[in-house]
Order: C-alpha cells, then structure tokens, then sequence
C-alpha cells in the first residue's frame, strides 16, 4: 500500500530527467498506430463480407438462370443415370488452356479419378483419361503391351495378314446412329481414325475421319494414342478397345470401355452441353472463376480462373510487408497447393449440394493471395432436387487492396504524427529545461553572492508555474536580501547604540581623573580608561564596513595610472613593516584604469596586512602586477599557512576570519570583505589560493582596465 | 566675565559629565535636553558656544535644525556638533548648515576643551585686527592661524576646524608627506583612515569651490599627503 502511494506521489519514471519523460509521452503517440489497425482489420472484415454477399449474389443469379435446364448440363438428359453411374462413364476433366496433341501422356494428370483402368491379358493394361476444352473432348489412352506390333494397313487396312495392334473407338453419334472408328499405330506421328464402310457388292472400304485429330506415339511400356474430338460428332455414349495381337494377321485379344463382341460404347460421357458454356458466357467476367459441378461433385464446365492482385507486385514494399506482419495472422491460412485448394472446393460443392448457397475463404496460390468463392444449388424446373452447383471464385484483392492502402497512409500518417510529437515534445522539454535551469542558475548565483541579492530572476514575467516559482523565488530571495541587509547593517547599528553609554563612561573617567585620587583608585581608572579605550576600538572596527561601503558610494572614478600607485605604495610597505621584506613586479609602461585611487591603496592595505599577519618575521611578501587583454590582476603573496580548503571561498565575506593565535588587536574579518567590496567597486573579483606548493597563500583582485 | 557654553544633549549623564569638564576649564555652562527648550533659553540669551547633539529626544534630526535656528541667531557664533553618528552625510549635512566643526563622541574630553578653547580664540582674534607674524603664505595660500582663516587667491575657503588643521599641518612644512596619523594628530581627533581620506576630500572640494584649479593636496600612495607648492 505504501509501495502504491509512493509510486504515486513520485511517478513511475521519475528517476529520468524531464526531457527523457516527456520524450516517453510522446511515444504513446505509437499507440495510433496499433488502434489504426485495429480500425483497419475491421474495414477489412466489412469488406470482405460484402464482397462474399456480393458475389454469393452474383451466383444466386446464375444459379437461378440455370434452374431446371439439366439439358444444358448434361449432353442428354442422364441425370437418372448419374446417380447410379457404371465403371465404364467417362467423365472429363475440363480443363482451362488448350491440351497439346503431341503421343506424350506426361503433361496429364494421372493421379486423377477421371482415369479409367482396364486390364487386359498377359499383364497388359489400358488407361485412359478424358478431358473437355471448349468444344473438343480430349482422350489419353495408355496401353501397355509387351509385343508392340505395328500395322501395315496403309496398302490395305482390312487386309487380315497385315493387321497388328489396334484401337477402337465407339460413340453414338447425335442421331442416334454407332460410329466405330479404329486407329492402328504404323509408326510414330499422326493417324486416322478410319471408319469400315460397306459399299456396293458388300465391298469393305475403310474411310477415314478426318474431324479426329490423333497422334500414335511409343512409350516405355507400350504405346500412347491422344486424339480430339469434336463434341458435336459424339452422343451420349463413348468407349474405347484395344485389339491386341501377338503378331499380324494373329487372333486378337480384345479389351477395353466397349462391349468386345460387337464394340458398343455402353459408357456415358458425362459432360456439360456447349450450349451451358454459352450460356455462361454472358456472366463471365475476367478475374472471376466460374466452374459448373453436377450434384455428384463433378466439374462440368470451368471458365476463367482468379486473377492475379491487380497491384500484387506493388504492395511487396517494406513498409506494406511490416504493416502485414502487425494485421494478418488469423482468418486466412497461408498459400496451399492446387491439390488441396480443389479438395476446398470440392467440400465446398458437396456441402452445397445439399442445397444452401455457402461462401469460404481460400489461400490462393501466391503468398498472401486470398480467393473468395461462393456457390449456389441449381435446382430442378420443379424445385425438387439440386442437380448442380455453380461456383464463384475470384482473388479478394479489392479489399487487401484497400486495407493495404488506407494501413499504409495511417501508419505513414502515424509515423509521421508521432515524429512530429516527439520532436513538438523534445522542443518543449529542451526550452522548459532550459528555463528550470535558468532559473535554478539564477537563484544560485543570487544565493550565493553574500553582498547584494539581485531580485529580479529570469522568467519572472512567465504567466505560467514556472513565472510563480520564479516570483516566489523572487519574493524569497528579497527576504532574505533585507535580512542579509539588516545582519550586515547589525555591527554598524550596535556600534551607534553602544557608542552613547561608552561615552558616558569614557567621560565619566575623565572627569574622575581630574579629581584627587588614591594612587589606587588611579590604577583602577587607568584600567578602566584602557578598558573602554578597547571598547571604543571595537566600535570602530565594527563600523568601519559600513563607512567603507559609504565611502565608495561617495567616490568618484577618475583615470590613473596603477602602475605608478602600486610601485608607489610598495615603496611605503617597507617602512611601515620593517620586520618584512617586500618585492614588487610591477610592468614599467603606465597601467591606466578607471576607479578610485584611494579606495586603490586601502584594498592594498588590507592585503597587506592580511599578508603580514599571516607571515613570519622576515618573510618576503611579494606584490604582482599582471596584465591581461582586458583586466588587470592585483596579486598579494605571502609564506605561511596554507588556507582551510572550506574556507577559501568565506574568506570575503563580512565578519569572517579563520584566525587561530589570538591577538590583541579587534578583528571582525572586515578586511577581506573591504577588499571584495573595492575590487567590485571596479568592476572585479576577489579570489584566496593557495600557493601551488602549499607553502602560502596567495590573494588576487582582478580589475576591470 | 566667564564665557557661557551651551550644551544641547538629552543623554543627561554626557550632559552632566561635560558640563563638569567644560566648568574645570572655567566656563559657565548651561545644559539643554531637547530643541525646544534650548531655542526657549538662546531666544532670552545666546551662549558664547554651543554644543549640539543631532538627535535630540523625540527629533532624530533635531541638532541639525537647532543649528540652522541659531545660525539664523547669530552668524559668527560658533557651534560644534559633537554626536554618536559617524555617517559621512551627517559630517557634510553638519557642516553645510554652518558648523565649525563636527565631531563623534569618541573624542576626549581633553581633545574636546582643545577645541573649544580653539574656537574662542578665533572668535578674540576675528575681533582683534589681524597680525602679520601669525599669516603663512604659500603661494596663492594665505592661512591666518590666529583667526583660523584660510584664503586662496584671495577669496576666503570656509573650513571647518579640523579641516583648518589638518591644512594648517600640511602647510606647515609643504612637500612633506604627513601621513594619517600626523594629521590626526594635528587634528587633535582619533579618526580612521576612511574619515581622514574623507576630510581630505572635502578640503579639496572647499578650495575647489573658489578655484576649479586647485591641485595643492598631493595624495602619496601608502604614505599620506603633502602641500605642493
């Protein structure tokens, strides 16, 4: 408790000095920032849900548009059939850029569950994938096979002595008609699929079909045929078989999606119909992925795909990244691969199938790229059931976008603020501190000098607390001005009071004496007379600070010639203490200043005398004159005791002395406090050393030239 | 016939010790304690000297208008403050309203009887006509001892009577430096070094008055002064 009260009554920080404090204050201008995002991370969820209404919105309406026209989804209606589906329906994987017809099966993706697997005999096998492109189916048939045997129908294909390995495909076409093509590899390259026609005298010709674009080519294990076929030829059914022979002209061993007896395509092609890819057309909008799935999860019809970030590029800087770094880190996880992005979009279209439209956020491919997709059921005519599901997806850019550009005005906004407020901050502090520390110079120096206390005090016409704390300073320091004044003026005030009943005494023994007395009572006068002789010393001495201060209030400067006086008065040292010696070093050209030669020489006195009191019989005391640019410096020296280290500064102060012997003459340390008086009469200082070596002490007065 | 010594001091026990001093000597002495009673007694009769005190009972500056009244009386009569205050403005304000001469009460009695034996002589002298023997000349000084005049071109400096005697030793033997102690001497006062730098100040002033020139009061540094010729 007490910790707490004390915590408040200093502040936590006031061990620092107030710039450093009002330099922390102003970092809490850093807090803008942190609100900022805040502010902006609730922007970006306003967004973000309004983008997801608006395309959940977009895809209701096509959604609806789409409503019981299971014709355009489906090549026929097959939708009955879908539900319970057979091994040998093909269901193409539409794809979105064009597939090379090239014999090389690498670029398909053979992990998918579009591929179709048959196995034939002796550990030969067919796979075959499928996949839509516009307008084109697009079929990979993989066979391994461990005699490749090459045809020679290029003289005569139905020629059974020249028949190798073949493939047949079978599909219905639009009128309801059977197409039975087969291609026979006779080398790497381009073939044709050839049709068997029956012409006049149950003559076999094989025609070609030149609408199927095919490429034979070998594999590794086997061989690879790829071949395109336009949608419009093929009906609701497509199968494929391989004719496998051991050599030409051999018995075949068929297998494959057709009924080998008498190659019937039996599996269903479950694809969109051209005109649902028109259809969707009208909708379309770049950027914006638009997939059509039946109810089974299957995509029938893919257009588009989410554009990059429109300034992707440009919001990589270094600001942006570190901004990111403050906002990011929940709701959306970071980039995925394709695979498990199609796996989201697959729940997504199962969920939705049940039959409530659905938005979701995913990671798109590139760093901090986020797509947003919303689905909606399509129903059937009557309500009943779905039978499909659109969705939408775009990359949410618009929003990160917008949240990356408002974050990095704020935070430049901020930063910028926040300069300024340390800077506004460090000002104040560098100009209050400035006026505390002159203020607190002033009342030193207006504290410290014992003479004359100068009252007025810098910032005294502040209108604010530090204009009080300098009034009160002011009004402070004037108390202690008169109180200094009355102790100065005290001894001068005793000496008057006491000066009257001396005289009564003094008196009163004079006349005594003039009367006839006892060689006793004349003893007893005399002391008296001695006593009060003494007494009246004092009195004098005591006022003798006063008089001085009159004296050099009453003076009148005048030019003249230092050099001379101090030369001058040296001489007469010697004569008035003959029991030491005196050397001057004074300069020979005339030493001109302003002041009172008077007041000059009794300074010099006092030095003087201060010297020979504190120096032996026979000592040398030494009188310097020095010039100086624009003072000159009066020095006394004298050997003896070195001064009391926390005395030297007291040492010019009234009624100070550090005396020891006791003496018979009255001291009142007036002597050095007359010198300091005189020395700031002219514009100088008084200062008490001692000697480098300790062996003396030296006192200097500097005068101003 | 005695010569009567008027002594305005409301301390009754200097009153009374002075009184006793000044009677030895063989004056008639009359003692007044405050302003009102002693301008009663000088309207009836005016003493031969007097002797003010400055503050005088209730007044702090009585003396100094006591003496500007008796002034008023009297022109030549001589008067002598003799006071407790040592300020130099008491000294000047005295001395300008007409005071022979001011002095502290440090002062001997003996130094005191001096002065005022002094000062009757002067007043005996005035009234006698003047004797050469007893006139120094130097230069444009002429300096009448008997009657304690001074002169300078001709044209009288009034000085008090120290101030009188402190000139008086300087021209005695000009070019010889007296220092403060000599004068003081001369002076027949007890005074510090300030008092004396200050009465030689205002010596110059005095002579300054009548001559702008005047430069005849030499200041020897750490010694003292002397006459210059």
């Amino acid at each position: 408790m007490g910790r707490i009260s004390e915590l408040i009554r200093i502040g936590p920080i006031s061990g620092f000095r107030l710039r450093t404090k009002l330099l922390l204050l102003a970092l809490t201008t850093l807090a803008l920032p942190w609100a900022g995002c805040q502010y902006a991370r609730e922007m970006e969820t306003v967004l973000r849900e309004s983008e997801k209404q608006s395309l959940l919105a977009v895809t209701t309406t096509i959604a609806g548009s789409l409503k019981g026209r299971q014709e355009w989804l489906f090549r026929a209606d097959s939708l009955p059939a879908l539900s319970n589906g057979n091994a040998r329906d093909i269901t193409p994987v539409v794809l979105s850029g064009v597939p090379l017809i090239d014999g090389r099966a690498d670029e398909w993706d053979t992990d998918s569950r579009n591929l179709i697997r048959v196995a034939g005999p002796g550990g030969d096998s067919l796979q075959m994938m499928a996949a839509i492109h516009e307008r084109r189916l697009y079929l990979a048939l993989l066979v391994r096979d461990a005699k490749v045997v090459y045809d020679a129908s290029m003289l005569a294909p139905l020629e059974s002595a020249s028949i190798g390995d073949r493939i047949w495909l079978a599909f219905d076409d639009t009128r309801g008609g059977q197409q039975q093509l087969f291609f026979s590899g006779t080398g790497a390259g381009k073939v044709r699929g050839r049709r068997i026609e029956t012409r006049e005298y149950g003559r076999e010709e094989a025609v070609e079909e030149p609408r199927i674009e095919a490429v034979w080519q070998r594999s590794g294990d086997g061989y690879v045929l790829e071949m395109g076929i336009p949608l419009s030829l093929v009906g609701q059914h497509i199968g494929v078989a391989v004719d496998d022979r051991d050599r030409r002209g051999a018995a075949r061993s068929s297998y494959g999606t057709l009924d080998v007896a008498d190659l019937r395509a039996t599996g269903r092609l479950i694809a969109a119909s051209p005109n649902l890819t028109d259809h969707l057309r009208q909708f379309a909008q770049p950027g914006v992925e638009l997939t059509v799935a039946s109810s089974t999860g299957a995509v029938l019809t893919r257009i588009d795909a989410p554009a990059l970030p429109a300034d992707y590029t440009r919001m990589r800087g270094f600001l942006p990244r570190m901004y990111r770094l403050f906002l990011d880190g929940d709701a959306i996880p970071r980039s995925i691969s394709q695979a498990e992005r199609q796996r989201a979009a697959e729940g997504l279209t199962a969920r939705v199938a049940k039959g409530k439209p659905e938005t979701a956020l995913f990671a798109g491919r590139y760093e901090n790229s986020v797509i947003v997709a919303a689905a909606a059921p399509i129903y059937s005519a009557d309500g009943k059931y779905v039978f499909g599901v659109i969705q939408l997806a775009q990359t949410a850019d618009r929003w990160l976008t917008l949240r990356d550009r408002a974050l990095t005005r704020l935070l430049n906004l901020t930063l910028f603020v926040t300069l300024f407020a340390v800077v506004a901050a460090f000002w104040f502090a560098g100009r209050m501190t400035l006026r505390i520390s002159r203020l607190g110079a002033a009342s030193e120096t207006a504290l410290g000098r014992e003479g004359n206390l100068s009252r007025v005090l810098p910032e005294s016409e502040a209108r604010d607390e530090l204009g009080d704390l300098s009034r009160s300073f002011s009004s402070l320091l004037g108390r202690l001005d008169e109180y200094t004044g009355y102790l100065r003026t005290l001894a001068g005030k005793l000496a008057h009071e006491i000066r009257t009943p001396l005289t009564i005494i003094r008196s009163s023994l004079e006349n005594l004496e003039s009367e006839a007395n006892s060689d006793n009572a004349k003893v007893y006068i005399s002391r008296a007379r001695e006593g009060s002789e003494r007494l009246g010393a004092i009195l004098t001495a005591m006022g003798a600070a006063t008089r001085v201060e009159e004296a050099i209030a009453h003076s009148d400067r005048q030019r003249f010639d230092l050099a001379a006086l101090v030369r001058d008065a040296a001489g007469a040292y010697g004569g008035a203490f003959p029991t030491r010696r005196f050397s001057a070093q004074v300069p020979d050209e005339a030493v001109e200043i302003s002041g009172a030669p008077d007041l000059i020489v009794q300074m010099l006195d006092k030095l003087i005398d201060n010297a020979v009191d504190f120096s032996a019989d026979g000592a040398t005391i030494s009188i310097v004159l020095r010039l100086d640019n624009d003072h000159v410096e009066l020095s006394v020296a004298n050997p003896g005791p070195p001064l009391p280290p926390e005395t030297a500064n007291r040492l010019f102060e009234s009624l100070w002395q550090s005396r020891v012997e006791s003496d018979k003459r009255p001291h009142f340390g007036l002597g050095l406090y007359i010198v300091r008086l005189i020395a700031e009469f002219h514009g100088g200082t008084a200062r008490a050393e001692n000697l480098p070596d300790n062996s003396g002490a030296i006192f200097t007065v500097k005068l101003a030239r | 016939m005695k010569k009567t010594i008027a002594i305005v001091e409301d301390e009754r026990a200097i009153r009374d010790n002075y009184a006793a001093a000044f009677s030895r000597e063989g004056y008639a002495v009359r003692g007044y304690p405050n302003r009102r009673d002693a301008m009663a007694a000088f309207a009836a009769r005016l003493p031969d000297l007097a002797v003010i005190d400055i503050s005088l009972e209730d007044e702090p500056e009585g003396g100094f208008e006591l003496c500007r009244e008796l002034r008023g009386l009297s022109p030549e009569l001589p008067i002598i403050f003799l006071t407790a205050r040592d300020s130099e403005l008491d000294a000047v304000s005295g001395l300008r309203l007409g005071a022979d001469d001011f002095l502290t009460k440090d002062l001997s009695l003996a130094h005191l009887i001096a002065r005022v034996n002094a000062l009757f002589r002067r007043v005996d002298a005035l009234r006698r006509p003047a004797e050469e023997k007893q006139v120094i000349r130097r230069g444009a000084l002429t300096l009448d001892s008997e009657r304690m005049s001074v002169e300078w071109n001709g044209e009288v400096v009034l000085l008090s009577l120290t101030e009188f005697w402190i000139v008086y030793a300087l021209t005695k033997h000009p070019g010889h430096v007296k220092n403060r102690q000599q004068l003081m001497d001369a002076a027949n006062v007890v005074l510090d070094d300030n008092t004396i730098t200050s009465h030689i100040k205002r010596i110059r002033r005095k002579f300054q008055v009548v001559d702008e020139k005047f430069d005849a009061v030499h200041t020897v540094y750490g010694m003292g002064y002397r006459w210059v010729e």
